[in-house]
């Protein structure tokens, strides 16, 4: 579950990330947060992922509260809650199997942890055959799938997805947001973050739209609709 | 303990899939030794020099004719008792003669003119070198005592006080800037050696914010840098110390002309002080390293 309270980001006087924002997220939901650029999304994306701090507001994530959480436990809730980017953030001199067994080490998981679920995960995402190869040799399909196997091996309860189809083609787009749903119905909160319309509109789940920083609309089975 | 051992394993692997940055390194940190180390052995060979030239100066006491050979006998133990002498000979008064005459023996007229006289004109010698150039003057000092002074005829330090002087100087010049020189290509070459560290980092910034975000911990972040850093230092300071064994090796031998055969004192120096001066280069190339490496790191590791 994840609640934020009021939360308001300012980065200056004329500069408003977000503004008095106050939703729940319940665990097992798939929520899409949408809107256009400068609405704020990306910026809700960071502060949950601990990247920036809210100016005020509270955010909690499970019992969690992470509103002002100490630089050394933010590896913690990293390892906790998956993360998918638009342009991947893979590690370019390590091979595929390496960036998703990175994220194990990181959290001091044994080797013999480590030969189990790796394997594991590349085959859900489709990549079994390609672990040996550096993100270099991937396309970009199959390196937002490593991304995507990198942030299923902690099994997290939630995966915040900032863009996650960003850079892709409609085919790829497709077979991601396929994954996505099917990670949903394993009882991960899914997080999307797109300003991708059709995607949104495809998956007919909740929307929540932000615009100028605050929450517009908030609909349960909604739409991505262009508003003026 | 496997944390440990991760970090040490992926900063090899770091090393063998950033070859060519990690090579760079190494030529960098071995530019900046290298230059260190050919400065101290130019520093070497000008020290050895003005040794050499020190060493060619004597300063010989000339004693009155008739002088007892007991006392300079006596003057010579005394002046050997002293700790600033190096080396006193002995030439008596027959020794005198007889090199006289061996180097006038082309010279009739000055030979017959010495065969006129009844007795040897000429008195005892104490040729004298001493430890340091500047201990002339003190030892020229203690020899003039009542004991002796009425025996001594001349000596020849008043000749050569000047170039004595000259030689001096210059000995302490060249030292005092052999010395400034080594300490600011250290420094230049820590500065060097410091940038490339960073530069070396600078290139990996996306890489390091990327494994904040999947979780790492600083540690595990910094480590493998910190230790590529003291790989790639360890790395350099053995390809330098192989260069400039390798390298004296080679010089040396040619260099016997220029010291007019005496040795230059460049593998000595390098051999007995070897294990000092590269451990002093060593120690300072790892910590600078290490540290730059995890002060670099660090700068990128966002939140």
């Amino acid at each position: 579950m994840i609640v934020l309270e009021n939360v308001s980001k300012i980065y200056g006087k004329n500069s408003v990330g977000l503004e008095g924002v106050s939703l729940r997220i319940e665990a097992g939901e798939f929520v899409s947060i949408v809107g256009q650029s400068g609405a704020g999304k990306t910026t809700l994306a960071k502060i949950l992922m601990a990247e920036e701090q809210p100016s005020s507001g509270k955010i909690k994530i499970g019992d969690w509260d992470i509103t002002r959480i100490r630089s050394r436990e933010i590896p913690q809730l990293r390892r906790q809650m998956g993360v998918i980017f638009q342009d991947y953030k893979l590690l370019p001199k390590k091979t595929v199997y390496e960036n998703v067994s990175f994220a194990l080490e990181v959290a001091g998981d044994s080797p013999r942890h480590i030969r189990e679920v790796v394997p594991q995960v590349l085959k859900i995402v489709g990549l079994e055959e390609k672990a040996r190869r550096f993100p270099e040799q991937l396309s970009g399909g199959e390196q937002q799938r490593v991304v995507i196997a990198r942030s299923l091996v902690h099994r997290p309860k939630i995966l915040l997805a900032d863009e996650p189809t960003g850079n892709l083609d409609t085919l790829n787009t497709r077979d991601i947001m396929d994954l996505l749903v099917k990670i949903n119905a394993f009882g991960t909160t899914v997080v999307l973050v797109t300003h991708n319309r059709e995607v949104v509109n495809a998956l007919q789940r909740r929307v929540i739209m932000l615009r100028d920083g605050r929450v517009e609309s908030d609909q349960a089975h909604g739409k991505y609709t262009l508003s003026i | 303990m496997i944390t440990a051992w991760r970090i040490f394993k992926n900063s090899w692997k770091h090393i063998g899939r950033n070859l060519w940055i990690g090579l760079a390194t190494v030529f960098v940190f071995m530019t900046a030794l290298v230059s260190v180390n050919v400065l101290l052995g130019a520093n070497v060979m000008t020290t050895r020099v003005i040794s050499l030239l020190e060493q060619r100066i004597d300063v010989t006491v000339t004693f009155q004719p008739q002088t007892p050979e007991a006392v300079l006998n006596q003057a010579r133990f005394y002046l050997l008792s002293l700790p600033q002498t190096a080396s006193v000979s002995l030439v008596t008064a027959d020794e005198a003669l007889t090199q006289f005459r061996e180097r006038n023996k082309g010279n009739t007229k000055v030979l017959e003119a010495l065969n006129e006289l009844d007795a040897n004109p000429l008195g005892g010698q104490l040729i004298l070198k001493a430890k340091r150039s500047e201990d002339y003057a003190f030892l020229l000092s203690a020899v003039q005592n009542p004991q002796y002074a009425p025996f001594i005829k001349s000596s020849s330090y008043d000749d050569h006080k000047d170039a004595i002087a000259k030689i001096q100087i210059f000995g302490r010049n060249v030292r005092l800037v052999g010395a400034v020189l080594v300490a600011l290509f250290a420094l230049f070459g820590l500065l060097t050696a410091f940038n490339a560290i960073r530069v070396a980092i600078y290139t990996h910034r996306e890489e390091i914010a990327i494994m904040r975000l999947v979780g790492a911990s600083s540690m595990f972040i910094r480590g493998p840098f910190v230790l590529e850093g003291i790989w790639l230092a360890f790395l350099s300071i053995a390809a330098t110390v192989g260069l400039v064994f390798g390298s004296i090796q080679i010089i040396e031998p040619h260099l016997l002309t220029l010291f007019d055969g005496n040795d230059p004192g460049l593998i000595a120096f390098f051999y007995n002080q070897g294990l000092s001066i590269f451990s002093i280069q060593a120690a300072a190339i790892i910590f600078l390293s290490a540290l730059v490496s995890w002060i670099a790191a660090g700068r990128y590791i966002r939140k």
